[in-house]
């Protein structure tokens, strides 16, 4: 056993951190679009690829998975070796993980403008692409842990542990989350329905936030943080009790998403209690790498990398205050579905994900490719500006998003509601264009980093193979006294960290045996029925625009809300919803009763509302969807939703499948005789016939007699 | 809500999982020393190679 | 102008030493060739990061370091002893380097490998002060494993009784076992109950209720089997003896709240306590945990094998053999080179001796010894090599001998806490209520009676009691040990608390061992006497003659020729000098010169006659640590009686008693029986003792007292065995550390004030038999945090006097 000279792999380093630059800007581009479309929604909506519904889901899947993903590869694969003081297991394999990545990023943008989307909020992705997701996983997880069996350091490093944490976890989600049925190549119903489908889909919703979002960042936090100020983390025990800590809490925080829904009490209480108990160990980590810098201050003063990194930290920080916050049933109550969220979650995604990402860039680029940063005023400005947006960014939002639910509860002295909710939408006008300029900056900064980083890498040459040396870590040698149930460990970590995930997916699908979903799935509200075959499609027409996006179908039960949309939902309601369409966002109306009571419009209103919003609501945001118009109804798919819905448990009679189509063009032929009374020509084979046919279904079953 | 029940042993797996890494470092020996490591990431073992080139 | 050069002082690019050298090397300067080829050693191998990564990190490597020092290691027996593993080309050694203090110094000990590949690898410990090292013995000798670590500045600290100190303090990995599953049951467990806390009514959960509760069921026996079971243990233990110890309520609690859960998860009357169970266990052992503080890098209790070295080069027929202490006999010729301990009581064999006993008696300067006069085991010698034949074995010699007197075999401190009386009328009144409630709903309702009763026991769980302490006492050690005093553990912390006396030793205590000088003291020399006298003693090498001579180089600096000068080695010196006739040296070397010299002088002075005239004495001296007599005076004032006793010579009294004030006993030439006699006679009477000493002298004392204090002014030097160890510098801080130890009764008074609190409502829900499991599942986690940020928050507002002075 002598001395080992070896080479750190820095190829894949590079690349993933120029992925994640250029999908940085895309996304962030992408982002800034969906919030001018809705300042200018009739100029910027071009329908029907790049409507706000299919171009929401875009931004985030793209700043989350291709961005963020990016970061944390690059950030794992520079930080991973050297913490194991060996290259990565196998080059294949990091090529492989590397471009599988890319494709799939790929094959996301061009699926969701199609429409192609599961409906399910970061996890829009379809059947084929999730199982795409699984292998490359799987191929990252497997390239970790051979890595980490043939390192050449004993010690595994906090950082380590919230990357395994980080695979395993992750993992979990995606399996369960996915659990789709598929019905053609492009389109798949959840297996889940209504408020089990909500419970899962937020489960993972929130997991992926902390197991994607934060703990691999987590890790990143505690290797880069460091090394960039050159001093130990401030205290290395409570960064292990931090990791164990959150581990422990992190993954029952879901059901916060869905308090006053129709999901059981208890489940939401779950929810809030560990949401509100994750603030100990977040803010722990937070206190941890703040304290790494003490005594350290006039560093961050000159050195940008850490004045990225500080800013990351505290908006860590002020994100994981406010999330348990504002899981608190009284504050939620409030702040969800409002634009509140959605300047809460850019403080944790320009702040915490992008601060410590570009921080990350600065100090690792010029390291890879021996040189000095390009520019380091370059960099200062990309901080400002970078900083600055956030703040554009969320102020007005938090004030907006104030400012919108006090509208919405707002009651007239006579017991009216005093807001219409289109004069809400209009009120929002200024703020969106104010938001709308606070990512401007954040992505000029972007985009100035972005020349800076390309000019320093041009300047400089990779070290695709840096050289290293360590010793070649000693035989476990074990004076073998009282033999441990579970020895064996100590001499292979992975082996059993990969049958712990064998073990969990056994058990998760063992569990899942579909027949138990359906079972668990009785309907209790007699009334309730499924949908028509016309209804049906006319629902994955809305899930295909995401329509989810700005419109919530879950009324909770506070007066506000039941003066305006009608009584509150019942879980019984959605037994047949494959998936859910609760939304977590009302930039418009709820749609829970479009079709019941005093919300009930004629066909003809809708007809007219979905060719041309404005016209009819003046100052609506949402864009026009005439070329439903246009688009004939892809009936020949009818037989095999059926089929599925069957197989998911939906009451359909065994040969229904074969008749459906005609109750179809019965149904939708009522429609269009309805909507030639008004003078509007338009033949029944059109999507819009079957989106209004579903839209006119909301609600109404439990109002049925 | 049978649902939950598949959320739940999928959650205390994990953390079962979880539960025995955490054993087994403790078995060998990861958590015996709680400073040194952090002090060693510091280390650039790239930077020995340079100073040979350079004799 | 190289004198201009020379008069500039520069900072040793290695340890930052500041000196006048021109000793450099790349623009570099260096404090000694040491440091300078250290420096080039480690340039050589491009492990310049070391000067990187810290300012100036080396030790210095001033004073030479014979390398023959380690021969004894090359003794398989020896080697036998250290190594702790060995198979083929891999052999692993573990040394403790009391100089590691940076992250260089953990650098440059991992990279060893760079500069000799025979060394596999080597981990540090930076907190233990460990390095663990895989060598290739086929490459490199142990030998010169210890040698390459001594010339790099971290000479191993290797002692008779090789590393057995050092395997001692290994983590308690049972206790982290036991914590990670009783948090990994009770975070389950807490998830899995929810459900039945907050559904509205039980319908809303169907089968799933049953499911949980099961669930929830099967996690809780690990923690009652496994996690639980050190306070089953111990309380049974505790009743063998007699005594309800402090477990004993709360073993009978865990034990009640889970079969109670048992009767009404199968009875499906409710879903039992489970969770409340488990999160008490898991934050007990956190506590104990936490309390568990050792100072990993300190060993409190040395006998004296880890003074002496581990080998000895013995002398066989001329030739040198190296043997390990232990199989040494009586009769062998040893052969001590500069600066080695003398091993075994011996006797002297060759000339130049000179032995420097401070550490075994307190004794301040070096003495000379005459052939064939006895050497006592501890001394070391200071001058050149002597042979010396061993008289006794180790174990019988003078010094050692005191561990094996009777007086310190009793274990100390062993006096029950005084939380343990609490607990047990906590108990006896938790018995009583649980009792009472019980009659209360015999007479009303009887079905409440079994809730009731049980529904006390559960609630009034001590838990809150044990957390208090253990959690204040690791809070007020980890205070203490930032202001650099070490206590062993929570009980000398008590004991503390007790304390009414105080003793202290002189040398090294109360003065301080590093700087030692020279005074003079007698009738005023004249300039032309000076030069004639330091004239004379820069001829001798003789230790004391170079101190003169350099406190005189500062009086005058020119010298003169001398006629005549004859040595006497281990007596002084004869010597004419222009017209001076000067004799020099023991008072026994001038009397029999016929020089008359007052008798009340005694001990390590070298007096000084000139023409048959006493002139004066030179008389060495430790300088005393500042602070002492504001000290003295500080605990005086508290009402702590004081004592002081010294090994050395009374020449220091009257200085001290200007320095201590009258008031205080003092001893002098107090052998370490004398020492040992005078604690247990002040015990005698009653008193509570505390001994503060330093040296091998103080070891008989310092385990006798009640709280023995070891001063040391490198931590990581030897202390004797001990209950604490105080920094020099921290000694003027004394009565404010003792304060604060005493602080921590206090703290824990009140906060079980606030604990009795919270019992009183649970008491409330208890008695009334309206315990829901929700109540207990938030009651439990209240009271335990709460309590525990109150000890943090209270320990640290009282520790400010002591932050304050650091």
């Amino acid at each position: 056993m002598q001395v080992e000279s070896f080479q750190y792999d820095n190829k894949t380093v590079r690349n993933f951190a120029i992925a994640t630059i250029i999908w940085g800007v895309v996304g962030m581009t992408v982002g800034l679009w969906v919030a001018l479309q809705l300042v200018f929604p009739t100029v910027l909506n071009l329908q029907p690829y790049f409507n706000f519904g299919r171009i929401r889901p875009l931004h985030t899947n793209a700043v989350i998975f291709a961005f963020v993903g990016n970061a944390m590869f690059m950030g794992i694969y520079y930080s991973l070796q050297r913490l194991l003081k060996a290259r990565m297991f196998s080059d294949v394999l990091s090529t492989i993980h590397f471009w599988g990545w890319q494709l799939i990023i790929v094959a996301a943008a061009i699926t969701l403008p199609l429409g192609f989307s599961t409906a399910k909020e970061y996890a829009e992705l379809e059947w084929p692409i999730d199982i795409a997701i699984t292998l490359i996983w799987v191929v990252f997880g497997f390239n970790m842990f051979a890595t980490i069996i043939k390192r050449r350091e004993r010690h595994l490093y906090v950082a380590v542990w919230f990357y395994i944490a980080t695979f395993v976890t992750v993992a979990v989600l995606h399996l369960v989350n996915s659990f789709e049925l598929p019905v053609t190549l492009f389109k798949s119903y959840s297996w889940y329905a209504g408020v089990q489908d909500a419970l899962v889909q937020w489960w993972y919703g929130h997991n992926a936030v902390a197991f994607f979002l934060t703990t691999p960042f987590l890790g990143l936090m505690y290797y880069f943080l460091p090394k960039a100020a050159n001093r130990p983390v401030f205290s290395y025990k409570l960064s292990i009790i931090h990791f164990w800590a959150l581990i422990f809490l992190y993954i029952w925080a879901g059901p916060h998403h869905l308090l006053y829904t129709a999901l059981p009490n208890w489940a939401q209480s779950l929810g809030i209690v560990f949401s509100f108990m994750l603030i100990f160990p977040s803010w722990g980590g937070m206190i941890n790498g703040l304290l790494t810098l003490r005594g350290a201050w006039d560093k961050v003063r000159e050195e940008v990398v850490l004045k990225f990194m500080v800013v990351a930290v505290t908006a860590y920080g002020m994100s994981t205050f406010e999330g348990p916050m504002l899981s608190l049933k009284s504050i939620n109550a409030v702040a969800h579905f409002s634009d509140w969220i959605i300047a809460h979650v850019h403080i944790g995604g320009l702040g915490w994900n992008g601060m410590l990402t570009f921080g990350i860039l600065y100090w690792l680029i010029p390291r890879i490719y021996k040189t000095q940063l390009y520019s380091k005023k370059l960099a200062n400005i990309h901080f400002w500006l970078a900083t600055l947006g956030i703040l554009f960014y969320a102020i007005p939002m938090y004030w907006a998003g104030w400012q919108q639910v006090s509208m919405w509860k707002q009651f007239t002295p006579s017991g009216q509601l005093k807001y219409q909710f289109l004069e809400t939408v209009t009120y929002m006008a200024p703020f969106y264009a104010m938001r709308a300029l606070g990512g401007a900056l954040y992505l000029t900064g972007a985009i100035i980093g972005m020349v800076n980083y390309f000019k320093t890498i041009g300047q400089g040459t990779l070290q695709a193979n840096e050289e290293a040396q360590a010793p070649a870590l000693e035989k476990a040698y074990t004076k073998h006294h009282g033999e441990h149930w579970h020895r064996w460990i100590e001499r292979r970590p992975t082996p059993f960290l990969l049958l712990s995930l064998v073990v969990i997916l056994i058990g998760g699908l063992v569990e899942l045996v579909p027949t138990f979903l359906v079972k668990s799935n009785i309907p209790t509200i007699s009334s309730v029925k499924p949908y028509t075959p016309l209804e049906l499609q006319g629902r994955d027409i809305y899930t295909r625009e995401g329509c989810y996006t700005c419109h919530s179908q879950m009324i909770r039960p506070f007066r506000s809300e039941t003066e305006r949309y009608g009584e509150y939902s019942k879980a019984g309601e959605f037994v047949y919803d494959h998936p859910f369409q609760w939304g977590s966002k009302r930039t418009g109306p709820d749609l829970a009763r479009e079709g019941a009571g005093n919300l009930k419009k004629s066909n003809t209103w809708h007809y007219n509302h979905l060719e041309e919003p404005n016209a009819i609501s003046t100052g609506s945001v949402m864009p026009s969807y005439s070329f439903l118009i246009d688009h004939n109804l892809d009936t020949s798919t009818t037989p095999l939703k059926i089929n599925a819905m069957r197989t998911l448990g939906v009451p359909y009679a065994a040969d229904y499948a074969s008749k459906a189509n005609q109750d179809l063009m019965i149904q939708a032929k009522g429609i269009t005789d309805d909507l030639n009374k008004d003078g509007i020509k338009v033949p029944p084979n059109k999507e819009i016939i079957a989106l209004i046919a579903y839209l006119q279904r909301l609600g109404t079953d439990i109002t049925k007699k | 809500m049978g649902v939950i029940v598949i959320l739940i042993i999928a959650s205390v797996l994990v953390a079962g999982g979880f539960l025995l890494a955490f054993l087994w470092s403790v078995k060998t020996g990861q958590m015996d020393d709680d400073y040194t490591p952090s002090v060693r990431i510091l280390f650039e073992d790239e930077l020995i190679i340079k100073k040979k080139e350079i004799l | 102008m190289n004198f201009v050069g020379r008069m500039q002082t520069t900072t040793c690019y290695h340890c930052g030493l500041k000196s006048a050298t021109e000793i450099q090397i790349n623009e570099k300067y260096f404090c000694c060739d040491g440091c300078k080829m250290v420096y080039t050693l480690l340039e050589e191998n491009g492990l310049c990061q070391y000067y990187d990564l810290t300012e100036m990190p080396g030790l210095t490597a001033k004073g030479h370091f014979v390398s023959e020092k380690y021969n004894y290691l090359d003794n398989e027996a020896i080697q036998e002893q250290l190594i702790q593993f060995k198979l083929g080309d891999q052999a692993h050694v573990i040394f403790y380097l009391p100089q590691i203090h940076c992250v260089s110094c953990v650098w440059l000990l991992e990279n060893l490998h760079k500069i000799n590949p025979g060394i596999i690898q080597s981990q540090t410990h930076f907190e233990k002060k460990e390095i663990k090292i895989i060598f290739n013995p086929s490459l490199i000798s142990l030998k010169q494993v210890v040698q390459l670590l001594a010339f790099v500045g971290y000479e191993p600290v290797i002692h008779l009784g090789g590393n057995d100190w050092l395997k001692k303090k290994k983590v308690n990995k049972k206790q982290l076992y036991k914590i990670g599953i009783a948090g990994f049951c009770f975070s389950n467990i807490m998830m899995l109950s929810f459900p039945e806390y907050l559904s509205n009514n039980a319908l809303e959960l169907g089968s799933l209720r049953h499911f949980f509760i099961y669930i929830n069921l099967l996690l809780s026996l690990p923690v009652l089997f496994y996690s639980a079971s050190g306070f089953f243990i111990s309380a049974y233990t505790g009743l063998r003896q007699k005594w309800l110890n402090i477990d004993a309520p709360i073993a009978l609690a865990i034990s009640v709240t889970f079969s109670r859960s048992v009767y009404e998860i199968l009875s499906q009357t409710g879903a039992g306590y489970l969770d409340s169970m488990s999160g008490i266990v898991f934050f007990m052992l956190i506590g104990r945990w936490f309390q568990d503080k050792s100072y990993d890098s300190f060993a409190f209790d040395r006998d004296y094998n880890s003074f002496f070295p581990l080998g000895v080069t013995v002398l066989e027929e001329g030739i040198e053999v190296n043997k390990p202490l232990s199989s040494l006999l009586k009769g062998e010729l040893v052969l001590l080179r500069a600066d080695e301990m003398i091993p075994a009581d011996a006797i002297l064999l060759t000339e130049g001796a000179l032995i420097d006993y401070s550490f075994v008696t307190g004794e301040n300067a070096p003495i000379e010894v005459a052939i064939g006069q006895l050497v006592y085991a501890g001394g070391i010698q200071k001058g050149r090599s002597i042979q010396v034949e061993v008289q006794k074995p180790v174990g019988q010699s003078y010094i050692t001998e005191l561990w094996n007197s009777p007086v310190l075999k009793n274990e100390k401190n062993i006096e029950k806490s005084f939380v343990h009386p609490w607990s047990q009328y906590f108990t006896i009144v938790l018995l009583i209520i649980a009792f009472s409630s019980g009659v209360y709903w015999s007479l009303y309702d009887t079905s409440k009676i079994l809730p009731a009763v049980t529904a006390v026991l559960i609630v009034a769980c001590p838990c809150s009691l044990l957390l208090t302490v253990s959690f204040t006492y690791g809070n007020v050690l980890r205070w203490l040990g930032s202001a650099k005093f070490y206590c062993k553990n929570a009980a000398v912390i008590e004991a503390i608390d007790k304390i009414d006396t105080i003793v202290f030793d002189k040398t090294g205590t109360l003065t301080n061992h590093e700087d030692t000088h020279l005074e003079y003291h007698g009738m005023v020399l004249s300039e032309a006497e000076m030069i004639a006298v330091k004239s004379v003693t820069r001829e001798s090498m003789h230790p004391l003659s170079k101190m003169i001579t350099q406190l005189l180089m500062l009086e005058v600096s020119d010298l003169t020729s001398f006629q005549k000068i004859e040595n006497f080695i281990g007596k002084g010196t004869k010597a004419t000098c222009n017209e001076y006739e000067i004799l020099i040296g023991s008072i026994s070397f001038l009397k029999s010169n016929g020089i008359h010299c007052d008798d009340s002088l005694q001990g390590a002075v070298v007096c000084l006659a000139m023409n048959g005239v006493m002139k004066g004495y030179f008389a060495v001296n430790h300088a005393y640590r500042d602070g002492m007599d504001k000290m003295v005076k500080r605990l005086q004032d508290k009402g702590y009686h004081l004592h002081l006793l010294s090994g050395d010579h009374p020449t220091e009294k009257g200085h001290l008693t200007l320095l201590l004030g009258k008031n205080i006993p003092m001893f002098f030439e107090t052998g370490p029986e004398d020492k040992l006699a005078y604690i247990q006679k002040l015990q005698n009477q009653g008193h509570k003792v505390m001994m503060v000493g330093d040296g091998l002298n103080d070891a008989g004392a310092l385990k006798k007292s009640n709280v023995g204090i070891a001063v040391t002014d490198q931590t990581h030097l030897f202390t004797p065995a001990s209950d604490a160890i105080l920094e020099g510098n921290k000694i003027k801080e004394l009565q404010h550390l003792i304060d604060y130890a005493k602080k921590a009764k206090l703290i824990i008074i009140y906060i079980f004030i606030l604990s009795i609190l919270y019992n009183i409502i649970g008491m409330y829900f208890a008695t009334t038999a309206r315990l829901s499991p929700m109540v207990a599942a938030i009651l439990m986690p209240i009271s335990s945090i709460s309590i525990v940020a109150l000890s943090a928050l209270l320990s640290f507002s009282f520790s400010y006097k002591i932050r304050s002075r650091n």
